[in-house]
């Protein structure tokens, strides 16, 4: 493939000695000069506010109260003793491993209707990957055009699809609500299951098919043996991807439903919204958003150990 | 790298990447290419941005054409801030600014339609006058409580003039947001302006004895209905049979649901007897909550400032929206206010309670403009009744306009509020038709050219008048959002089936909670305070107070 | 060579079932976006559905374009998006290749740089929003550019460290056996080779800026707002502008399509290289 081994590599004798000792120096702390600007940059625009929003956490920071008076747990007891939250963190978990399952099925089952060449591939590639660069927003826009009533297309399509008039009420009724809320997750990020599987799939040898098929091993059996075994690390990565960016699920909920009918589909980050831009408790807000930070942390120790050691060494 | 290592490694690459690896000297060229293209792009985004924002520069005041009754107001009104009268706030405000040249001044306005106003009439107008230019920051409803309170406690300056609701009053100036006008007032304006504005509204923007804003939009709600439906003889006759008593606009709950039902089941699917904006979040339910709460002589707290919701009134309320729910169109618990407006427009409902806009759009007139371009033609213009909602009619939101306690520029700022909301000036701005800013002024409502923009609009005034004597106001107090949405969800809760006990209980303990956390006693006095207003509960109202204005 | 695989569970009328049905799932709220976005406004609200309006208009575009400043929102988002994605992925691809090559800060260092994906935002961005408005970087293109550039970080360096780590080191051992300084090796051999999971980590993070809505909202006002603020303000309670959301919606599609389609062959390579070899 490359016809001489090496590219064309520049003259390596430095033009002069202060050149050279901080070539010399660069070199020798080569790995840390790489890794510096990042720490920078996220030490001071993550690290220096999350401080503060700790401070924020433990004093009272009410718009509507006076002074930032030091109040303990207070704020962390009103969260966790408050029933909207208790049940939004439910509803969150939920949520997002159905979408997460939901989006890890129609992947595979994408992957594996495309991982063949025919005519038009790229087309139906391309098409297919759309959602994944759309705003959530307009996701939730768009689906809200479709499912509303009285004025959206969805009852009516179905109504003459079944005979039949069709009333659901798609972001008011349980469990159409949350149906619709899926879908809406779904559409857009099965997208992204269905690429990291591809790249999973057409990643696999050959020839292990090809020695199973000398074996008398056909179809399904192949399937399970091969194929799966073969993806499970990517399936995992991308599983594990995907439920923690879905718990964090706010967009669509703020355009279909707007947390309602009541508080029935609240998630945590919309619950977070509500008491921290709505109603401006600002202290409150963030010892919650505490919580489900050490929440999730909890759980990215849990499953990057597993993502550390999925990857080969 | 030996051949096997490379082998097996390129394996996994697509042949087109293989194509791309081995074309060496483009392996670079891509980071290359790719930087100059964004360092392209971040270069010419000064450029493009002024391109851009020519384009939108602001064009000179779109005056209507003067023979209309719209350009006549506008006419007066730049006659009035030209040449006088020479006491008139319009005037003395003009003058005063001519003398503050080249400042600009930044004011919050709810984003879309009602910024349109600023844009192409009183911003372009008001820097004519006297060269003060105006940047007008587009905020959704929300926004416009959150951010200039984020401003502030930023300390940066950022806004002059406030787009307020007057709910929003004691919280913002117990929290510097808001700076008080009274010693401008009495340097600068016509005294006789306030007694121009409607009762209902006039104390609205005082609060602790000091005034913090001025009026500017009388969001009344008031029940539009379908004159043809209500005469047709066939109707009247039915109805007559069944229930023993004429079909009139209905003047309570109880009929109103009757009257809806009864409409819903004789000439569904066609025309259906009412709907509502249910949507959660649209904002709507706990206006219409709190408006029958009120007329059901329901109290909000009682004696120790103990939510009252899950009394025999809210009950009652509840039982009521639920009915009225049942007759009215399908998806009817998904409609906001845009979606309730198009169905009425395009004649599905028979009658609807909402805001003032709706009588100029079912007449058509604010489809007369392109920007409003979101709601149908209306097929009803002509067939529209007016009348006062049963029991009483709630003042839903309102906005105010305050002065920014961190402006750098609070005397050009309080001089374009007094300009903008004096009498002739904000005649024409109501008269606008793609403004949603409605008749608050006495002189509104007797104005002859608002009378004259379309044949039935002297009656519509004349029952937005109605509705502000008998009108409730929402309540002005710390914390109202969080009274607000402890409603909202609990109306919501209830449409998908919730019980209704169950429900207010849930909300009475939700307002406990937010009255707990801002101080039971400093409540009780802000709720003190806010029953002495007109408007605050159903025996309290302008009328009852002997103030009414008939016209 | 492409892995061939012998396709048997799917016969190919099952297959180009599916498949057809999930592309018109896929299109079809885009389809009704662009539909309503060209209607009149009798149109879309009436029932029974307009599937395409007998008088279509392109009202709603110039609204959305000119009246609304979606244009703007448009250019600044490009803008951004894109010298955040560049910023982003520099940092990150330095990064990544001295955790990979050098176990720079063992575990504790890429647990650190991973875990701050993971940040609720609602927790931070008052103090962000203090910070910006004190040093003047707020309502600001350069302030969206680093706030964007660290929030897509930890993306970057995640992707490009999975993709270093199994790339083998022949090529840098060779170079640097030539005489090349580390740098050299960094720059000249090992970028070029990673070429395509930069390439993949560059699309990602463009979407995740492109798409990112909340701390625009907070950090931005009258001149750098983004496209998605832009949305919020069709929200209005007594103005839901349907067609002029949807026809911001469709304009805004035509940059995430373009790239989508550019990176669209190499986004399935570039992306987890790293993670199946082995």
């Amino acid at each position: 493939m490359m016809s001489d081994a090496s590219p064309a590599l520049p003259s390596t004798r430095p033009r002069s000695r202060l050149r050279a000792s901080f070539s010399e120096w660069s070199d020798r702390h080569f790995r840390w000069l790489l890794v510096v600007p990042a720490v920078l940059l996220i030490l001071s625009l993550s690290i220096y506010p999350l401080a503060f929003s700790l401070w924020v956490s433990f004093v009272n920071y009410d718009f509507q109260i006076p002074g930032h008076a030091f109040v303990g747990l207070k704020n962390f007891a009103m969260v966790i003793s408050d029933p909207v939250a208790r049940r939004s963190l439910i509803l969150t978990v939920l949520l997002s491993a159905a979408d997460v399952v939901i989006e890890l099925g129609l992947g595979l089952a994408l992957a594996l209707a495309m991982v063949r060449r025919f005519p038009g591939r790229g087309l139906v590639m391309s098409i297919l990957i759309v959602p994944l660069f759309i705003s959530p927003v307009i996701v939730g826009q768009a689906w809200t055009l479709l499912l509303q009533r009285p004025f959206g297309p969805t009852n009516y399509l179905l109504g003459q699809l079944l005979g039949h008039e069709v009333t659901i009420g798609w972001l008011t009724e349980a469990p159409w609500l949350y149906i619709a809320l899926i879908i809406a997750d779904v559409w857009q990020w099965t997208p992204f299951m269905f690429v990291i599987l591809l790249a999973g799939l057409t990643a696999i040898p050959p020839n292990l098919y090809e020695a199973a098929e000398l074996d008398g091993v056909g179809g399904w059996q192949a399937f399970r043996l091969i194929t799966l075994p073969q993806i499970a690390p990517i399936v995992s990565l991308a599983a594990i991807f995907r439920l923690l960016d879905a718990v964090r699920l706010f967009d669509t909920i703020f355009i279909m439903t707007g947390g309602g009918p009541g508080t029935r589909t609240y998630t945590s980050s919309y619950y977070l919204y509500t008491v921290g831009f709505t109603q401006f408790h600002l202290s409150q807000a963030t010892a919650g958003a505490w919580i489900f930070l050490i929440l999730i942390s909890v759980l990215v120790g849990l499953l990057v150990k597993r993502l550390v050691k999925a990857e080969p060494a | 790298m030996n051949d096997r290592e490379r082998r097996e490694f390129e394996a996994g690459l697509a042949a087109e990447v293989d194509v791309w690896l081995r074309g060496e000297p483009t392996r670079r060229s891509f980071i290359k290419r790719f930087g100059q293209m964004t360092g392209m792009l971040a270069v010419s985004g000064p450029l493009l941005g002024s391109i851009s924002r020519s384009a939108l520069a602001q064009a000179a005041a779109q005056l209507a054409d003067p023979t209309t009754p719209l350009g006549q107001a506008q006419a007066a009104a730049l006659k009035a801030s030209t040449e006088g009268p020479a006491d008139g706030s319009a005037y003395r405000a003009v003058q005063a600014a001519k003398k503050l040249q080249g400042v600009t001044l930044n004011m919050t306005y709810e984003a879309g339609l009602q910024a349109l106003d600023p844009r192409h009439f009183s911003g372009p107008m008001w820097e004519q006058l006297t060269g003060n230019k105006s940047n007008v920051v587009e905020l959704s409803h929300p926004d416009q409580y959150s951010k200039p309170v984020a401003e502030h406690i930023a300390g940066s300056g950022a806004y002059d003039i406030l787009d307020i609701e007057p709910a929003w009053t004691p919280s913002l100036a117990d929290g510097g947001v808001i700076a008080p006008l009274d010693d401008y007032i009495a340097q600068y304006m016509n005294k006789a302006d306030f007694d121009d504005y409607h009762p209902l509204f006039k104390a609205l923007p005082t609060y602790k004895g000091k005034i913090w804003g001025f009026f500017d939009d009388g969001d009344m709600f008031a029940l539009y209905y379908r004159k043809d439906v209500f005469a047709d003889p066939k109707l009247k006759d039915a109805y007559g049979k069944k229930f023993g008593k004429p079909l009139e606009v209905p003047k309570t709950w109880e009929d109103y649901a009757q009257v809806a039902q009864f409409i819903t089941d004789q000439m569904a699917p066609d025309l259906y007897g009412a709907g509502h904006f249910r949507k959660a979040g649209s904002p709507g339910n706990q206006f219409d909550f709190l408006q029958q709460f009120r007329a059901n002589r329901g109290e909000f707290f009682d004696g120790d400032m103990k939510a009252q919701l899950a009394s025999p009134a809210g009950i009652k309320t509840l039982e009521n929206m639920i009915a009225a729910n049942k007759a009215s169109i399908p998806g009817n618990n998904e409609l906001d206010a845009v979606s309730l407006w198009a169905a009425f427009l395009q004649g599905k409902v028979a009658m609807i309670y909402s805001w003032p806009p709706t009588g100029r759009m079912a007449a058509n007139y604010s489809q007369s403009d392109t920007a409003i371009n979101f709601i149908p033609r209306s097929s009803i213009a002509g067939k529209v009744g007016y009348a006062v909602v049963p029991g009483n009619p709630e003042h839903a939101t309102g906005y105010s306009k305050a002065l920014a306690a961190d402006s750098a520029n609070p005397e050009a700022a309080y001089l374009f509020m007094q300009w903008a909301t004096s009498p002739p000036v904000s005649l024409a701005r109501t008269m606008l038709p793609y403004a949603l800013r409605d008749p608050y002024r006495l002189s509104h409502y007797k104005s002859e050219l608002y009378g004259a923009l379309w044949p039935d609009a002297k009656e519509y005034l004349v029952n937005l008048c109605n509705s502000a004597n008998v009108g409730l106001l929402d309540m002005i107090m710390p914390g109202w959002q969080d009274y607000a949405l402890s409603l909202d969800r609990m109306c919501s809760s209830v449409w998908a089936g919730a019980d209704p006990k169950a429900a207010l209980e849930t909300a009475a303990a939700e307002w406990d909670q937010t009255t707990e956390r801002l101080g039971v006693d400093s409540q009780k006095a802000f709720y003190a305070e806010y029953r002495k207003l007109p408007g605050s509960s159903a025996d309290h109202t302008v009328e009852a107070l002997g103030m009414a204005v008939k016209l | 060579m492409p892995a061939r695989r012998r396709s048997r569970r799917w016969p190919a009328i099952g297959r180009f079932i599916f498949l057809g049905l999930f592309v018109a799932f896929v299109l079809a709220p885009l389809y009704w976006m662009f539909v309503t976005s060209i209607k009149p406004s009798d149109d879309y609200l009436a029932n029974p559905p307009v599937w395409f309006p007998a008088e279509p208009t392109t009202v709603h575009y110039t609204a959305a374009l000119f009246a609304y400043r979606g244009l703007q929102g448009l250019i600044n988002s490009l803008i951004v998006s894109s010298a955040a994605t560049v910023l982003s992925v520099l940092i990150g691809t330095a990064m990544a290749y001295s955790l990979a090559r050098f176990n720079t800060g063992g575990r504790h260092l890429s647990f650190w740089v991973l875990s701050q994906r993971f940040l609720p935002p609602i927790a931070v961005v008052l103090p962000i929003f203090l910070i910006y408005r004190g040093v003047g970087l707020h309502d600001t293109r350069l302030g969206l550019v680093i706030a964007y550039t660290v929030f897509t970080l930890p993306v970057s360096v995640w992707m490009m460290l999975a993709y270093f780590r199994s790339m083998p080191r022949s090529m840098e051992d060779a170079a640097l056996v030539d005489g090349c300084t580390q740098w050299q090796a960094f720059w000249q051999v090992a970028v070029p080779l990673a070429a395509p999971g930069i390439a993949a980590a560059a699309v990602f993070a463009f979407i995740a800026c492109w798409t990112e809505f909340f701390f625009a909202l907070v950090l931005t006002s009258r001149t750098a707002f983004t496209l998605p603020t832009v949305f919020r303000a069709f929200l209005g309670f007594q103005g839901a502008q349907y067609g002029e959301a949807s026809a911001l919606a469709i304009v805004s599609l035509a940059p995430s399509i373009a790239l989508g389609v550019l990176a669209q062959r190499h986004l399935v390579r570039g992306l987890t290289l790293g993670a199946i070899r082995g």
